[in-house]
């Protein structure tokens, strides 16, 4: 299969740098796959699981929020606010958040901004489980 | 003599008070630096990622529609200013100021966000129109605080408020050597004339936009401002530091020499009193 350069940047440092197959994220228009000689490309990336296929057929799995992704002169690049891979995420505290969020958005007596901080933790916590759950 | 003596010998103490507290605030600044040191570095490789990325895209794209990327009429600038909370850093935040003086030029109309006490100060005293005054301590900035900043700036830049926004921060190259720089941020339009790419040109308009640019460039531009703010502040922090570690070890040394010359000066006092006396004495023996 033909590879392609990939790189995925946060703001806590380069997360990986190097030749993958196919590349799978959630965009703000859905799931997209990104293959080897992609035609330019530019867009933003949603709340939603990642993966990654290398050469050698492993799958390196990821949580990825926000931020961008862009294919140029056949060089990927994702640079999001965050990336955890799936084997740093820790369950419990992810379900604990959920638990919190999803207690404090029941009772209903938050103002707009807080809410949409609650909607955004709860949101958080479930790509966090749906990758881990995998 | 025994007067000088008193003022040498208290001047010797004075100087050597100075010295446990310049000690002390390199020591301080060295072990801080080691950890903002360690968030550049990691910082770095994604704002030159991102700079790249948004480089080749205001190259590429010849649409301009989007409010972030089309040529700006306004001619108001926005700085965002970044120096440190305090001073005792040697030339740090002055030259920074200075870097912003020569970009500005004169009688500009501009708008500052300071980050960081000094800058607060510095744009009162000049009577520069300040944005907020919200992130005045440097040190405590993380990366959600600079997704506020910008917000704040995003939407004050679709109001109208301001055509132009421009970073002016201290870049940190080494522990000895940290450079203040002044680049364009927004729009897109101020990228590309500032890094004019033939090799990019020749392939304008071929870059996809899903759904379409308008609404890419809304959710990727401010996810990029704030990762160019935060890189800066990171980079700037450590400069901070790296610039009062060297300030202060300067300081320590200096009065070191000053210590040893004054006990020099403090020792002949001393050795002429000595001798005066034995003088007078033998003087006073032999007059009996």
């Amino acid at each position: 299969m033909t590879t392609f350069p990939l790189r995925i940047g946060t703001p806590d440092g380069l997360l990986y740098s190097g030749d993958v197959v196919r590349m799978v994220l959630r965009t703000i228009t859905g799931d997209r796959a990104i293959l080897a000689n992609h035609i330019d490309f530019c867009t933003g990336i949603g709340m939603g699981e990642a993966h990654f296929v290398l050469e050698d057929g492993t799958v390196r799995r990821g949580a990825c929020i926000g931020g961008m992704v862009t294919m140029q002169n056949g060089v990927c690049r994702i640079l999001s606010t965050t990336w955890e891979w799936e084997e740093d995420i820790d369950k419990d505290r992810a379900q604990r958040a959920r638990e919190r969020a999803e207690e404090k958005l029941r009772k209903g007596d938050l103002s707009g901004k807080e809410a949409q901080v609650q909607e955004a933790k709860l949101k958080r916590a479930l790509v966090r489980l749906s990758v881990k759950n995998h | 003599m025994a007067a000088n003596m008193k003022a040498v010998k208290l001047r010797i103490k004075s100087v050597q008070n100075t010295m446990q507290i310049t000690k002390a605030m390199q020591l301080v600044a060295s072990s801080k630096l080691r950890k903002a040191k360690e968030r550049a570095d990691k910082c770095k490789p994604y704002a030159q990622e991102l700079q790249q990325t948004l480089k080749d895209i205001a190259n590429g794209y010849v649409g301009f529609q989007s409010v972030y990327a089309k040529k700006s009429n306004n001619d108001r600038h926005c700085y965002i200013l970044v120096a440190g909370d305090r001073g005792m850093a040697g030339g740090y935040n002055s030259n920074v100021f200075k870097c912003l003086e020569a970009r500005k030029g004169e009688g500009k109309d501009i708008v500052v966000l300071p980050v960081g006490k000094r800058a607060v100060d510095y744009a009162t005293r000049r009577g520069y129109e300040i944005l907020t005054t919200d992130f005045a301590q440097v040190e405590f900035i993380d990366v959600g605080d600079c997704f506020s900043i910008s917000e704040l700036l995003c939407s004050e830049f679709r109001k109208g408020s301001f055509g132009h926004i421009e970073m002016c921060h201290t870049e940190f190259i080494s522990m000895l050597t940290q450079r203040p720089t002044i680049f364009p941020i927004l729009p897109l339009h101020d990228i590309a004339e500032e890094y004019q790419d033939p090799e990019a040109v020749k392939k304008i308009g071929l870059t996809l936009y899903d759904p379409n640019p308008e609404e890419v460039f809304d959710i990727i531009v401010p996810e990029y401002l704030a990762g160019l703010i935060y890189a800066g502040i990171c980079s700037s922090l450590a400069s901070e530091l790296a610039a009062r570690r060297t300030a202060m070890d300067a300081a320590t040394k200096n009065a070191g020499e000053m210590i040893d010359k004054l006990s020099l000066y403090y020792n002949r006092a001393r050795q002429a009193s000595i001798t005066q006396e034995i003088t007078e004495i033998v003087a006073g023996a032999e007059g009996v």
